[in-house]
C-alpha cells in the first residue's frame, strides 16, 4: 500500500512540470529570494511562461553549461562575475544579445561582441566584525590586512569556487604584472595573506558564521554581501572600501548558446534589467545596479555613499581571461596553506 | 555442476551484466579516456604536482584511519546489542543507526556548531575552564576522521549485527563445553564466522572515506584529499586533471577492494545452523550500573548532532555569536517552511526517487549476490567487480560520467538523453546504491551453506522454490539492511545531487543548500529537522517490515 502511494507520488511529482506553459530554465547564483521574486513579478507578466530557476554558485554555473554543452539544459545564465563569462564566450557558449539599453552601461559592464552584459556591479572591500575590531583599527587598505597583528585572525572563502575570491586574488596578480611585468610581487602578496589566514571556509555562509563568531575577525569580501549581513541579518559586521582602489565586479546576465527558448529568454534578460528592476534588487536585495541612466538619488543611501568612495581599480580583462587560471593553479599548488602554522 | 544449472546462471547474469556494464562501467570509460585526451600530458601534470601527491596520501591514509575507528565503535556495539540484555539497550538499538540517518551536509554542519571551535562544546569547555582561546579547531586529518567514525560505523554496526543474526549460537555454547575460554571462543569461532560481514563493511568505509566529500571540504582546513581536488581542478577548467585524479581516486579504491577480498576470501567458513540469537541478561547489580551509565553516554553522544540541527532550528539567526548557547529563541524558521508553497516538493522528488532507485536496487542486487555467492560460472569476477565499482568511484565523478554519457540520444553508442530530465537522479542514487545492497545480501548469502541450495534442489524442489524457501530467507537480514541504507542514502543524497539536479527533480539536500546560500541558517536546519524526520520513519517502517516477516 504504502510503495503503491510512493508511486503514485513519484508520478505526480513527474508530471506536475508538465503543464502547458513554455519552460524558461535560468541558471544562477543570486539565490532563492531574489530569484523567487523575478519569478513571480514575470510570470504575472507573462503568463504563458513558466520559469523554473537552479540556483548554484557562479563557478558551478559555468562548470555545468560547459558540461551540457551542445546539449544546452539553460536557456538563461543570470549572474556571475564578468570573468566567468569571458571564460564562457571564449568557449563559445554565449548567444549574442543586444539589450535595449545597451547604451547605459560602462564599457567595462558590456562585452565587446555583446555575448554578455552587466546588471549588477559588486565593489569588492575588506570586512571585519564589529564587535571584535573597531572602525579605527580596522584595515583601510589591501595592504594592511597582511600586517603581522592579523596572522590567525583572516578568513578567506576558498578562491578555487569562488568568483568573487578569483577576482580579488586576480586583481593583486594583475597589479603585479602591472608594475613589474611578473606576477612574482602578487605571489609574495598572497603568500603573506596566506600566512595569515586562519582557515579557507567552504562557502560564504560558513565564511558568514565564522566572522560574526569570531572565529576570525577579517575578511576579503564583496560589499552587498556585507550589507546584506549588516542590514537584513543584523551580524555584527561592516566594511572598509579599500583606499588605493578595488576592483569593481561586474556581475553579469547572458543567453546561453543554443538555447531553444530564444525569444522567451529574452523576455525574461529586459525584465531583470528595467530601470524599476534594478531598482527594486537595490532595495529588497541590496544589489548595486550597473546601467548608468538610473538617478542616483532613487538608490538606497547606503550604495550612494559607497559610489562616491570607490575607486574602481583598472582591470586588464584580456589578461584575466588569459592568465587567471594560470595563477590560480599557481597559487593552490604553491601558496596555499604555505605560510600557516598548522 | 550441470550444464542446465550454468545455462540458468547465464540466463539470469546477462541481463544484469549488461545493465552494470551499460550504467556503472560505460559512463566510468568515458572517464578514463578522457584523461588520455591528450596523451599522457594530464598524467605528467598530475605526477608533477606536490598538492595532488599530498593529496593522493591523505586520502588513503584518512580512509585506512576511518575503518580502524568505525571498526572499534561499530563491532563492540554490535555484540553488546545482540549478545546482552541490559538497562538501556532498546534506546541505545533505537539511536545505533542516527548516524547515518544525517545526511552528508547536515551532518558536518551540525558537527560544526557542536565541536567545531565556536561550536557549543568547545565553547562550553572555554567557558568552563576559563580559558582565552577555544580548548581545539575541528580541523585537518583528525577531524576529518572524527566525523567519519561517527557517520560510517554504521556500516559496521550494521553488518556484524545481521551477521550475529545469523550466527548459531550453538556454536558458541559447544565451544565453550569443550572448555575454550571466552577469549579463545572469539577469536577461533566467532571472529571467522563474522568475517564476511566484518569485510563487506570495511570495505564499504574505505570506499565511503575515499570518496567523501563534505567532511574534507569542510573541516579540511587546507588539508587536500583527493574527492575536493577534483571538484577543484573541475571548476578550474581543467577538466583533463580531474579525469586523471579521478582515474587514480578508483584505482586506489579498487586496490581496497582487492585487499579487502582477499580478507575475506582468507578464512570462508559457514554455518549449516538455522541462527537465532539469545541474549544474555546482565544480573550483577554493578554491571547494570555500568552498562546503563555507558548505554546512556553513547546515546547522548549519537543524539547530539541531531540534537544541534533541532536546537539551531529554533535558534534566531545572526543572533548566536560568542555564546555557548543561542541566546533567542524563534518558531519563525518553522513558518518560513510552512508558508513556503514549494515545500513538499522536494520531499516528494527525493522520497519517490529513492523508492524507484531502492526498489531497482533490490531486483538487481539480489539477483547478483545470488550469482556471486552461490554459483560459480566464469562471469563472476566481472560481476564481483561490477557491483563493487560505484563505491571505487566518487559520487561527483559518478555525476560526472552520467553527465558525459547520458546527454544524447544516440542508441548505436547506447547514450539516451536523461541529463535535463527527472530520471537522472534516480539512476545516480541506484548506481551508488547497487554495492551497499550487493554487499549486505552477499554478507548474508555467505553465511548460507551452498549445499542446502543443492540439499533443496536433491530432494525435488524446483529452483523457483528453493530460491523461495531457501535463497530468500537466507539473503533477507541484509536484503532489509541493504535496502534500508540505499534509500536513507539516496534521501539525503547530496554530492550527486549538486551535479545532476534540475527543477523537476531537486531534492531535499539541495533545498536545504539553497536555504544556507540565502544565509537562513534556521531555516536550513529546519528543512534539516524534516529530513531526519523522514529519514526515522524509513527506518521504523523498514523495520516493521522485517518483523512482519521474520
Amino acid at each position: 500500500m504504502r510503495r503503491r502511494w510512493l508511486c503514485a507520488a513519484a508520478i505526480a511529482s513527474i508530471s506536475c512540470s508538465g503543464d502547458d506553459r513554455t519552460v524558461l530554465t535560468v541558471y544562477s547564483p543570486h539565490g532563492k529570494d531574489l530569484l523567487g521574486y523575478f519569478e513571480k513579478g514575470f510570470e504575472t507578466a507573462h503568463p504563458a511562461i513558466d520559469v523554473q530557476w537552479v540556483d548554484m554558485g557562479s563557478q558551478e554555473v559555468l562548470d555545468r553549461v560547459r558540461a551540457e554543452g551542445t546539449n544546452p539544459q539553460a536557456d538563461l545564465w543570470f549572474g556571475a562575475p564578468a570573468e566567468a563569462f569571458d571564460r564562457a564566450a571564449k568557449e563559445n557558449l554565449l548567444e549574442p544579445y543586444i539589450p535595449t539599453w545597451s547604451n547605459s552601461v560602462s564599457v567595462e559592464a558590456r562585452d565587446e561582441r555583446d555575448r554578455w552584459y552587466g546588471t549588477y556591479l559588486t565593489p569588492e572591500v575588506i570586512g571585519y566584525n564589529t564587535a571584535a575590531v573597531s572602525r579605527a583599527d580596522a584595515p583601510r587598505d589591501w595592504d594592511d590586512v597582511l600586517d603581522p597583528k592579523w596572522k590567525g585572525k583572516v578568513l578567506i572563502r576558498d578562491p578555487i569556487a569562488s568568483g568573487t575570491m578569483r577576482a580579488i586574488f586576480g586583481a593583486i596578480v594583475a597589479r603585479s604584472v602591472a608594475r613589474t611585468g611578473s606576477p612574482e610581487a602578487g605571489y609574495e602578496w598572497l603568500r603573506k595573506l596566506d600566512a595569515n589566514t586562519r582557515e579557507y571556509t567552504l562557502n560564504p555562509t560558513i565564511l558568514y558564521q565564522k566572522l560574526g563568531r569570531q572565529e576570525g575577525v577579517i575578511t576579503l569580501w564583496d560589499m552587498p554581501d556585507i550589507a546584506t549581513l549588516q542590514q537584513r541579518l543584523k551580524i555584527p559586521v561592516d566594511y572598509v572600501i579599500p583606499s588605493s582602489g578595488t576592483p569593481l565586479l561586474v556581475d553579469g546576465i547572458a543567453i546561453v548558446r543554443g538555447t531553444k527558448r530564444p525569444k522567451e529568454a529574452r523576455l525574461y534578460y529586459e525584465y531583470v534589467s528595467t530601470p524599476e528592476a534594478l531598482k527594486e534588487a537595490a532595495v529588497r536585495f541590496l544589489r548595486i545596479p550597473a546601467r548608468t541612466d538610473i538617478a542616483r538619488d532613487s538608490l538606497p543611501e547606503w550604495i550612494r555613499v559607497a559610489m562616491t568612495k570607490i575607486k574602481p581599480m583598472p582591470v586588464d580583462r584580456k589578461l584575466m581571461a588569459d592568465s587567471l587560471n594560470t595563477w590560480m593553479k599557481y597559487w593552490d599548488a604553491n601558496i596555499r596553506n604555505s605560510g600557516r602554522t598548522r | 555442476m550441470s550444464d542446465g544449472a550454468a545455462r540458468r546462471s547465464w540466463m539470469l547474469a546477462l541481463p544484469v551484466l549488461a545493465l552494470l556494464l551499460w550504467v556503472v562501467a560505460f559512463p566510468n570509460v568515458a572517464v578514463i579516456a578522457g584523461s588520455f585526451e591528450n596523451g599522457f600530458g594530464h598524467w605528467r601534470e598530475f605526477i608533477a604536482s606536490p598538492s595532488d601527491r599530498e593529496a593522493l596520501t591523505t586520502s588513503i591514509v584518512i580512509s585506512l584511519a576511518s575503518v580502524v575507528a568505525s571498526v572499534l565503535i561499530g563491532v563492540p556495539l554490535a555484540f553488546l546489542l545482540s549478545r546482552f540484555e541490559f538497562p538501556g539497550r532498546r534506546i541505545l538499538r533505537a539511536v545505533a543507526t542516527l548516524p547515518a540517518a544525517l545526511p552528508p551536509l547536515v551532518g558536518v554542519i551540525a558537527f560544526l556548531f557542536l565541536y567545531g571551535e565556536s561550536g557549543v562544546v568547545a565553547r562550553g569547555v572555554q567557558t568552563a575552564l576559563g580559558m582565552e582561546e577555544a580548548p581545539w579547531r575541528l580541523t585537518g586529518v583528525w577531524a576529518i576522521i572524527f566525523v567519519h567514525a561517527y557517520t560510517m560505523y554504521v556500516y559496521v554496526f550494521l553488518f556484524v549485527s545481521a551477521g550475529l543474526e545469523r550466527f548459531d549460537v550453538t556454536l558458541d555454547e559447544a565451544a565453550s563445553g569443550l572448555g575454550a575460554s571466552s577469549w579463545h571462543r572469539l577469536r577461533k569461532v566467532t571472529l571467522p564466522l563474522l568475517t564476511p560481514a566484518l569485510a563487506g563493511s570495511m570495505l564499504l568505509v574505505f570506499m565511503t572515506s575515499l570518496g567523501s566529500f563534505s567532511a574534507p571540504y569542510v573541516f579540511g582546513g587546507g588539508i587536500r584529499v583527493l574527492s575536493t581536488q577534483i571538484v577543484a581542478s573541475k571548476l578550474n577548467g581543467s577538466l583533463g586533471l580531474a579525469y586523471v585524479e579521478t582515474t587514480v581516486l578508483a584505482l586506489s579504491a579498487v586496490a581496497g577492494l582487492v585487499l579487502f577480498r582477499w580478507l575475506e576470501r582468507k578464512r570462508k567458513y559457514t554455518s549449516s545452523g538455522k541462527g537465532g540469537a539469545t541474549r544474555r541478561i546482565i544480573r550483577s547489580r554493578r554491571a547494570q550500573t555500568i552498562a546503563a551509565v555507558l548505554s546512556s553516554l553513547t546515546v547522548i553522544v549519537l543524539v547530539l548532532p541531531h540534537l544541534m540541527v533541532i536546537l539551531v532550528s529554533f535558534a534566531v539567526d545572526g543572533s548566536w555569536t560568542t555564546q555557548v548557547l543561542p541566546p533567542e529563541y524563534t518558531l519563525d524558521n518553522y513558518r518560513r517552511l510552512v508558508a513556503e508553497s514549494q515545500l513538499w516538493k522536494p520531499i516528494v522528488n527525493s522520497v519517490s526517487m529513492a523508492v524507484i532507485a531502492t526498489a531497482a536496487n533490490v531486483v538487481v542486487c539480489f539477483v547478483a549476490a545470488y550469482l556471486i555467492v552461490l554459483r560459480t560460472f566464469s562471469g563472476r569476477a566481472l560481476l564481483e567487480l561490477l557491483v563493487a565499482l560505484p563505491w571505487a568511484i566518487p559520487a561527483t565523478a559518478i555525476a560526472l560520467g552520467l553527465a558525459a554519457t547520458f546527454n544524447r540520444n544516440d542508441l548505436l553508442a547506447g547514450r539516451v538523453l536523461l541529463v535535463g530530465t527527472f530520471w537522472i537522479l534516480p539512476l545516480a542514487y541506484f548506481i551508488r546504491g547497487i554495492p551497499l545492497v550487493s554487499t549486505a545480501v552477499e554478507g548474508s548469502l555467505r553465511q548460507l551453506d551452498a549445499s542446502l541450495e543443492d540439499a533443496a534442489r536433491g530432494l525435488g524442489a524446483s529452483w523457483w522454490l528453493t530460491m523461495k524457501r531457501v535463497v530468500l530467507p537466507a539473503a533477507r537480514p541484509g536484503l532489509v539492511a541493504g535496502a534500508l541504507l540505499a534509500g536513507v542514502t539516496a534521501v539525503g543524497e547530496f554530492v550527486a545531487g549538486v551535479v545532476l539536479y534540475t527543477h523537476a527533480n531537486r531534492p531535499i539536500s539541495i533545498e536545504i543548500l539553497a536555504q544556507l546560500r540565502a544565509l537562513a541558517f534556521g531555516t536550513a536546519a529546519a528543512y534539516s529537522v524534516l529530513l531526519i524526520v523522514l529519514v526515522l520513519i524509513m527506518t521504523l517502517a523498514a523495520r516493521g517490515l522485517e518483523e512482519r516477516i521474520a
